[in-house]
Parts: C-alpha cells; structure tokens; sequence
C-alpha cells in the first residue's frame, strides 16, 4: 500500500454544516488531500455566511478549487440546486460529508412540536435530502462516499437532550440502511461519531466543561480536526470495503461503564 | 504538515503477531510501506521469514522472530528482543489467532483441550503481548495497539463457541486497556475484518463468492493495510476502545437472504 491511496486528488467534495468547527475542520483535511471542496453552510445568518465564506478561501489558499454556499437544507429544491451547483462549478460529486448541527437542550415537557420538528429536521431531514439529491451523480459514476457527522448522543442518551438524541440515533440508523441500499452501486454510507470536541454548542458553560474532561479517559476534549482526519479515510479509494458503519473518535469515553 | 504525510510512520517499530500469511502479512506489508520497521512474529518460521524478505525489499528492517503467544516466557523474549534491536516499540498489532480449535461443534462435544487452546491463543495471547510491550510504550510517552477481532466477536453463529467467546472478550480487553491508559496517550483500538478468503478458491466457494455480502464481493487482504496505517499513525489520536469494521456492510443489516425489501408504498387512510 502506498500512501497515495488516502489520496483525494481530483475527487469533488461537499461539506454541509462548515459553521462549526467539526464540519470546518473536516473541510480543510479534504482540500489538504487534494479534493475540491464546496462547503455550505444551513443558516442565513450573517456569522454563518462568514464563516463558509471564510472556510472558501482557506480551501482555495491550498491551491483548490472551492465555493461557498447557503443552504436550506429543509428544501428538497434547495439541496438539489446545490448539488448542480457543485456538479457544475467543480466536476461529478463523489464525497459528500453531512456535518450540520443545530444544538439544542431542554426538558421534553418544555419543548415545543415547533422546535422538535426544526431539531429532526436539521439533523435528521437534512441528511436524508442531501443523500438522496448526491446520489444522483454517484449512482450515475457507479461511486461515492457518504460520511454523516454525528455525536456522542447519538448512541447515548442525556437528560434534556431527547430531540437531538432522537435526531442523531435516527441518522446513525439511516446510515446503515443507506449503506445496504448502494452497497453495489459503489457508494459507501458510513457515520463517525465525534466525541466531546472543542467548540461544541453544548461546552460554553465552563465548570460543565471542566467536569466533562475530568470524566473523559483521554482528559481533553477532541480537536475537530481529529474528526477530519478520518473523513479524509473514509472518503477515499482505501476504504472500498469499509460501508454501514459508525466509526467513534471519542477519546475511549464509550469504552468506561 | 498535511494530512497526507501525518500517516508515515518513519522512525516507527511496529510489532505483527500472525505476521507469516494472510491479513497478518498485508498489515505487516503495508505498516513497512508507510515507513515503519516491523518485527514479524508468529508459530512458523519459514513464513515469517518471507514477510521479512518482503519487508527488506521495502527498504525496511525486518526481525522474524518465531514465537508461540500463548507461552508468555516466548513473548516476553519477543518484546526483550525487538528492544535490543531497536530500542523501542510504537505500535503493537495483536493478529494472531485461530477459528479451529473447536469449530462447527454441538457445546457437548468441545473438548477442555479445544477450548483452552482457543481461548489461549486468540485472547491470552493478546494479554502477554500487551503486558509484555505495554511498559516501554509508557516508557517513550505513548504507543498504538490495533486487536484483531472478529464479526464472531459481536454476532454468534450456529455452533460456534470458543472463537466467538475469544474475540468477543478481546473487544471488551481492549475497551479497558483504552480507559485505563488513554491518559498516557496509549490508543487501543479493534479491527473487525469481514470475510477475507485470502485468494483461497476453497474459502471462496464456501463464502459462495461473497453473494450474501452486502457490497457483492469479500475482502481483499491489501484493504486491510489503510485502515491499520491509519489506526498506527498519528491521525488517530482520539479514537480509542473503537472496533472498526472493514466487512463490507453485512453487520449494518445481517445477512438476511431477502436483499432489498419489496417496495411498500404509503396506504393509510385507502380502501
């Protein structure tokens, strides 16, 4: 085996949810191995905007082609645009990486159908309608990487977390039945389920975030771009027989009772 | 420093249990192709002796050492040895093992004998090899082992007792082995290869060509090799206690005969 074969050169890739450090970090591992990139991002605002744009130019800083985009990804019309965009702009799409995320906590009896139906629809709508608007060009090349995002809580329950528990498990879930449905046409679907990681919604509050490393058995949070890393595995010619599964980059934290 | 180049392992000593053939070989081969020295050891010294041969064409040193893992006094001289040679060890791959002992059998029928020689060999093994290596990985400030498990080590299968208990166990080792020393920046990971018949036309007419595995084909031995570059190099820093499937999708659904399910459209509220 040669090195070459983590190689992503001339391959194109989507990142959906590049405002976050995760799904930033993850895009800038792929451009470093050689894909093009288009990164999008899943709110209109002005910070979010900046950020994709930012990521953009750090991806062409590497010498590749790249864009940034806004997506809605609760449109099946507006993920399908951004899926000519990307065909168009930068060539056939193969890698296609869900990273969105959209934190969220509280008590069920306090949660709102409104903000339990925005939850699984970013989180869990949002995978299903760009996998389903990517698969068109990988079907048609016979190959693809498909790479959903997910954390921790998607395997674990935590008290206030339910709809983003529920959300995430469902992805995870949906992650293997994709799998076997393209099994042999080519696409692999596979999930990497991040760890406690730096820049996370969830660790703002400081003492949690202090308690929270003191549990961890690693004692430090993840860095994002030790979930980059992986993608840039995941998507490439390597990884050919490596499908429906969910791969933990957690610091051994599921590993303890 | 790029992505790319953060999977070398230059400067790295890599030791191979079950390194004389197979997927043992292929790991062995491609942790030399990223740069590592391998100590090759296994039972049988003619095959280790050609991983070694293959290993120096690499550009690599290679130390075949012939040692049985389930004798602990032959480990620890495996591990004394590779110190002398090359004064440290960084990544420690656990391969060996065996599915015989005790296969296709009734409970009533398993001999103590085939029990304890399974076990020995696919989980006590791995004890003495990460006993054994585990101090001079603490030692330099961190080190990887990659365990070798099984789809037998999740799933059961019709009379089969030993290997699926061995591996199964080998999984949860590892988990406590990540827990317990993921403070000292040592990484225990687990790869779970599906079925790999090793270009073995009999293994290839048993496995049926792989027609139940969900990607249509079994595995290729050299597809094991990224995924044991990538578990041994730097880039996995935070993955710990994880089993890593290479198997082609059959643990995502079972292997249920039916493929694809009928398609049932929407109905409610219809005659």
């Amino acid at each position: 085996m040669e090195l070459e074969a983590f190689s992503l050169r001339e391959k194109v890739a989507l990142v959906v949810g590049v405002a976050n450090p995760v799904g930033r970090a993850t895009a800038l591992a792929l451009a470093e191995a050689g894909a093009q990139v288009a990164v999008a991002t899943t709110l209109p605002t002005q910070r979010e905007q900046a950020a994709a744009h930012a990521c953009a130019q750090d991806i062409r800083a590497l010498q590749r082609q790249g864009f940034a985009h806004t997506l809605d990804t609760t449109s099946a019309e507006a993920v399908e645009a951004l899926i000519q965009r990307t065909v168009t702009t930068l060539g056939p799409l193969e890698i296609l990486v869900n990273a969105q995320d959209l934190p969220f906590a509280k008590p069920l009896s306090d949660t709102s159908p409104a903000e339990w139906k925005r939850v699984l629809e970013v989180h869990l709508t949002g995978v299903y309608l760009t996998c389903r608007a990517a698969s068109t060009p990988m079907l048609t090349r016979g190959k693809g990487r498909i790479i959903n995002v997910v954390s921790l809580l998607g395997e674990r329950g935590m008290a206030h977390g339910s709809a983003y528990c529920a959300a995430q498990a469902g992805v995870l879930n949906l992650t293997r039945a994709l799998a076997l449905e393209w099994a042999r046409a080519g696409i692999t679907v596979n999930a990497i389920g991040a760890g406690w990681t730096e820049g996370m919604g969830f660790l703002e509050n400081d003492s949690l975030r202090q308690q929270l490393v003191r549990y961890l058995p690693s004692k430090r949070l993840a860095q994002p771009r030790e979930i980059g890393d992986l993608v840039v595995y995941l998507a490439a010619d390597a990884s050919a027989f490596l499908t429906g599964q969910v791969l933990w980059v957690d610091g051994g934290v599921l590993s303890r009772l | 420093m790029g992505v790319l180049e953060k999977l070398r392992l230059t400067g790295k000593v890599a030791i191979m249990t079950g390194a004389g053939r197979g997927l043992g070989r292929a790991m062995a081969l491609a942790l030399a192709d990223a740069g590592a020295e391998v100590v090759a050891a296994a039972r049988t010294q003619a095959q280790i002796e050609e991983t070694a041969t293959l290993v120096r064409a690499r550009g690599r040193r290679c130390l075949a050492i012939a040692t049985d893992v389930t004798d602990s006094a032959a480990v620890n001289m495996m591990v004394q040895a590779t110190i002398a040679e090359f004064g440290r060890i960084d990544i420690l791959v656990n391969n060996a093992g065996g599915a015989t002992s005790g296969w296709n059998k009734p409970l009533e029928a398993i001999t103590d004998e085939q029990w304890r020689v399974g076990i020995d060999v696919n989980l006590t093994g791995a004890f003495y090899c990460c006993r054994a290596v585990l101090p001079h990985m603490l030692r330099q400030g961190g080190g990887k082992i990659i365990n070798i498990t099984s789809g037998l080590g999740v799933r059961a299968m019709r009379h089969n007792y030993m290997y699926t208990t061995a591996k199964a166990g080998l999984i949860n080792f590892t988990r406590a082995l990540a827990l317990n020393y993921a403070e000292k920046n040592v990484q225990a990971n687990l790869i779970l290869p599906g079925i790999f018949p090793h270009d073995d036309p009999a293994l290839l007419q048993f496995w049926q060509g792989g027609k139940f595995i969900p990607v249509g084909r079994p595995g290729k031995d050299e597809e094991l090799g990224p995924l044991c570059v990538f578990l041994a190099s730097d880039l996995s820093s935070y993955i710990n206690g994880a089993v890593i499937s290479l198997e082609g999708g059959g643990l995502a659904g079972g292997q249920v005969p039916t493929g694809f399910a009928p398609v049932v459209p929407l109905t409610e509220g219809e005659e």
